[in-house]
């Protein structure tokens, strides 16, 4: 017992102190960030990252310190993961709206349908779907119990039925999108998309940096991509940033 | 009939042995075939009649099919013969010479065995000129090609020309195993219309079989020999008798053919350098186009649908909208482009594309011109084709004043065309490491299965508490019961106290319950006499009636006798609990 108390206070003990050197590196990021060294703020944004921490507001404001150093691929994709986990801020939206003005060629747009099915994480919507469905059992489980309230709560377990059905259906879009597809956002500016996945193939066409292209499959260090306008071809994986989604 | 085919066979049986000596036999119908066609393959047992057909030893590259067997009878001046043959179909899968090792089949205990068979499969050639244009073939096929010297890139038709001899009937199971195009992409075939003509002294029917070929790469490029394999129908040499019945009657005779065209090289040559267009994407072919741009006065922000129909022959897949990255005051989003081909080769048509376009400031002033250039392999040249620019009026967002009571205050941020990013957060927030979805979670699922268990389980206690509610059987069955459980301890206690006027009461009512719950009528109604008289009673055995007589009895006699003992009440406890067991067993 005395051991198992220690090693929880480690674990406890530990974890604070990962929290505190985190919070004290944002701090010292974001000051990079308000002198204008923005590469710097990157770099020192991405090395948080780089111990598996992440929260909206550091993938946030590393995507500002990468659009400020020029990189509007490395943006997008930063934006698009803090959406991922944030997908109502604000601040988010509009940085990832502005930043992709600002990318010359294709760029993607959500469809107002895919905006709004992506109002939730996919954690939130499997969240709401299982206590719509926990509810709706309960008033199945009430009504078996007593059945003299059955009457009473006919309306409103259709009710409960037609919103789990309805969520239920927005996580299983979620849950493919989430899954079966992947977006690539090209990092590098005017990148070769070639005819097959190697060097030596043929110029297919030019993406430019920010470009946000459709995954239809992977090779080794290849991904291949398509536009959407009937264009495809092979990108080098180490030229784009993939991303689960459409 | 079948009297008498039993009774031929049974004689060629009977006969046959003596008649002939037995011998096995395999053969091939012929031992050199092309590559397509097939062998028959014989297995020919004389005076002999195995129960199944002979498993065939298995040879790399060739496959066997069983047809059936076929068996003859013949009696000559007195003499007998039968024989039974089983046939298989050989097919090669590649050209060269195959060797059927011999057989052998144990046919009434004795052992029969046959010499090896050798097959050469030789490839299919073309054949020679003059025996084409001599007519003596039934059937050749030619490749023919437009034109020799191509650009690289460029598509064109090719024509597999199948002729077959006026003689030929039909042609069927057309297979083309192989078409080998070095450098080339083989697009969609159509089947063209089937015309005559004149080979030498034979007139032959063409069918030809058009098909796009695109060249990839540069030099020479070689196309064939195209192999294909053909079963023709023939007009049958065995039948003969009046030819006017023969036109309806005669089946015909199927041969198996193979066909290979020439080998023929083509030579591909790069696109010329020289006047390339810096716009130039690769199309190949002759185009034209068409574009229009829509709605020309507007405001900054607003949409624009720019639509560019490109029309024509060539690769119309290759078909790209002009680089426009150079628009600087518009933002581009990405265009739809639909393909729709007039022809059946997918070489005419029109690709239209769609274009939303948005301009950003009000200083646009037009759609600047953008043109599309392609190369015209019939005159080696590149083209131009440019659209002039289309005047556009763009006003600026806050130009056009909202309505009055549409205007909100609280709506401009919202509406407004921000000038930069958001600045930074200073709250880290909550950091999370990563890990996966709760929608892969094992025991986030498995949780989602309690509500559902949950509902089970009180679906079945509502069903069985409507089944006890829906029969009073049932339901006295269990009151009873319980009413048995608690009266057998009010029993004992009255008996330890040593009460009988409780003790009897009780007994008395426990055993008007227990028979009117068996006997299905009111407990109040059960007397003595029911021992006697009820019909259901009568099955019982006596014993338990002497018993349930007694304790019944015993009841009546309490209210006049004395007072009796501790232990003569257990003992009637005891006998009430087995009187009440053995009850159990009757049923109304």
């Amino acid at each position: 017992m005395k051991k198992l108390s220690i090693i929880l206070f480690a674990l406890v003990f530990a974890g604070n102190l990962f929290a505190v050197d985190a919070a004290a590196d944002f701090s010292a990021a974001n000051k990079l960030y308000a002198q204008g060294k923005f590469p710097d703020a990157a770099k020192a944004y991405e090395t948080i990252l780089a111990t598996g921490a992440q929260s909206p507001a550091l993938l946030f404001n590393d995507a500002n310190a990468e659009f400020k150093s020029g990189r509007l691929g490395r943006a997008i994709a930063g934006y698009r993961r803090a959406a991922l986990l944030a997908p109502r801020d604000p601040d988010i939206r509009a940085n990832l709206a502005f930043v992709r003005n600002q990318v010359q060629g294709a760029t993607g747009r959500e469809r107002f349908w895919q905006n709004g099915f992506s109002t939730l994480t996919l954690n939130e919507g499997a969240v709401l779907t299982a206590v719509l469905f926990w509810l709706m059992c309960a008033l199945l489980v009430a009504r078996q119990l007593r059945p003299a309230l059955a009457p009473k709560l006919k309306g409103i377990t259709r009710i409960f039925a037609v919103l789990t059905a309805c969520s239920a259906s927005v996580l299983v879009w979620q849950t493919a999108n989430h899954f079966s597809s992947a977006t690539a956002v090209v990092t590098t500016d005017n990148a070769t998309v070639r005819s097959g996945p190697f060097d030596d193939a043929q110029n297919a066409f030019t993406a430019r940096d920010g470009a946000e292209l459709s995954v239809l499959g992977r090779r080794d260090d290849w991904v291949q991509v398509t536009d959407g306008t009937g264009k495809s071809g092979w990108l080098p994986a180490k030229q784009v940033e993939v991303l689960p989604g459409a | 009939m079948i009297f008498a085919a039993g009774f031929i066979w049974l004689a060629a049986m009977a006969f046959g042995g003596a008649a002939c000596a037995a011998n096995f036999t395999a053969s091939l119908d012929r031992d050199t075939i092309t590559l397509g066609e097939q062998a028959t393959l014989s297995l020919r047992f004389d005076g002999v009649q195995p129960q199944n057909a002979p498993a065939l030893p298995a040879v790399a590259g060739v496959q066997f099919q069983y047809v059936g067997p076929s068996s003859s009878f013949s009696f000559i001046n007195g003499q007998t013969s039968s024989s039974i043959t089983y046939n298989y179909i050989v097919a090669p899968q590649h050209d060269g010479e195959f060797v059927i090792p011999g057989m052998r089949a144990d046919v009434g205990g004795q052992r029969y065995s046959s010499s090896p068979l050798k097959l050469i499969v030789s490839k299919a050639n073309a054949p020679a000129a003059g025996a084409t244009n001599s007519g003596s073939e039934i059937a050749f096929m030619k490749l023919a090609l437009p034109q020799n010297k191509i650009y690289a890139g460029q598509t064109l038709t090719a024509q597999l020309q199948i002729y077959l001899r006026e003689d030929v009937q039909n042609i069927v199971n057309f297979q083309l195993p192989s078409a080998p195009a070095d450098g080339f992409i083989i697009g969609k075939n159509a089947e063209g219309g089937r015309y005559r003509a004149q080979v030498g002294n034979r007139v032959y029917t063409v069918i030809p079989l058009r098909f796009a070929l695109t060249a990839t790469r540069t030099g020479m490029l070689t196309l064939g020999p195209f192999t294909a394999n053909m079963i023709l129908v023939l007009p049958s040499q065995n039948q003969g008798g009046d030819p006017f019945f023969g036109q309806f009657f005669n089946q015909g005779e199927q041969k198996q053919v193979s066909l290979a065209t020439e080998k023929t090289s083509v030579e591909s040559s790069p696109l010329p350098e020289q006047d390339k267009p810096a716009n130039f994407s690769g199309a190949i072919g002759d185009f034209t186009m068409t574009a229009s741009v829509g709605p020309t006065n507007l405001t900054v922000g607003d949409p624009v649908t720019v639509h560019v129909q490109i029309s024509g022959r060539g690769a119309l897949d290759a078909v790209t909208l002009p680089d426009q990255s150079a628009l600087q005051d518009f933002k581009i989003f990405p265009p739809t482009a639909k393909t729709e081909t007039t022809d059946q080769l997918g070489l005419e048509g029109r690709k239209t594309f769609e274009e939303i376009v948005t301009p950003q400031n009000a200083g646009v002033q037009e759609w600047p011109q953008f043109s599309f250039s392609f190369f015209n392999p019939e005159d080696g040249q590149y083209h131009t084709l440019t659209q002039p620019a289309v005047p556009l009026v763009v006003k600026a967002a806050g130009a056009t004043p909202m309505p009055a009571l549409a205007a909100n205050k609280n709506s401009a941020p919202e509406n407004q065309i921000p000038q930069d990013i958001s600045p930074v957060k200073d709250s880290l927030g909550t950091l999370a490491t990563k890990s996966f979805p709760l929608v892969t979670r094992p025991v986030f699922l498995a949780a989602q299965t309690v509500p559902v268990l949950a509902f089970i389980a009180a679906f079945i206690w509502r069903k069985r508490t409507d089944n006890l509610a829906n029969n009073p059987r049932l339901r006295r069955q269990r009151a009873v019961a319980a009413l048995m459980a608690s009266g057998k301890a009010d029993l004992k206690k009255y008996a330890a106290a040593n009460q009988p006027d409780e003790f009897f009461v009780t007994l008395f009512r426990l055993l008007q319950e227990r028979l009117g719950e068996r006997l299905d009528c009111p407990a109040s109604a059960i007397t003595e006499n029911v021992v006697e008289e009820h019909p259901v009673l009568r099955g019982v055995p006596k014993a338990t009636l002497a018993a349930l007589r007694e304790l019944f009895q015993l009841c009546n006699q309490a209210r006049y006798a004395p007072v009796r003992g501790t232990s003569e009440l257990n003992s009637v406890v005891t006998q009430f609990e087995k009187t009440v067991a053995e009850l159990q067993e009757v049923k109304a």
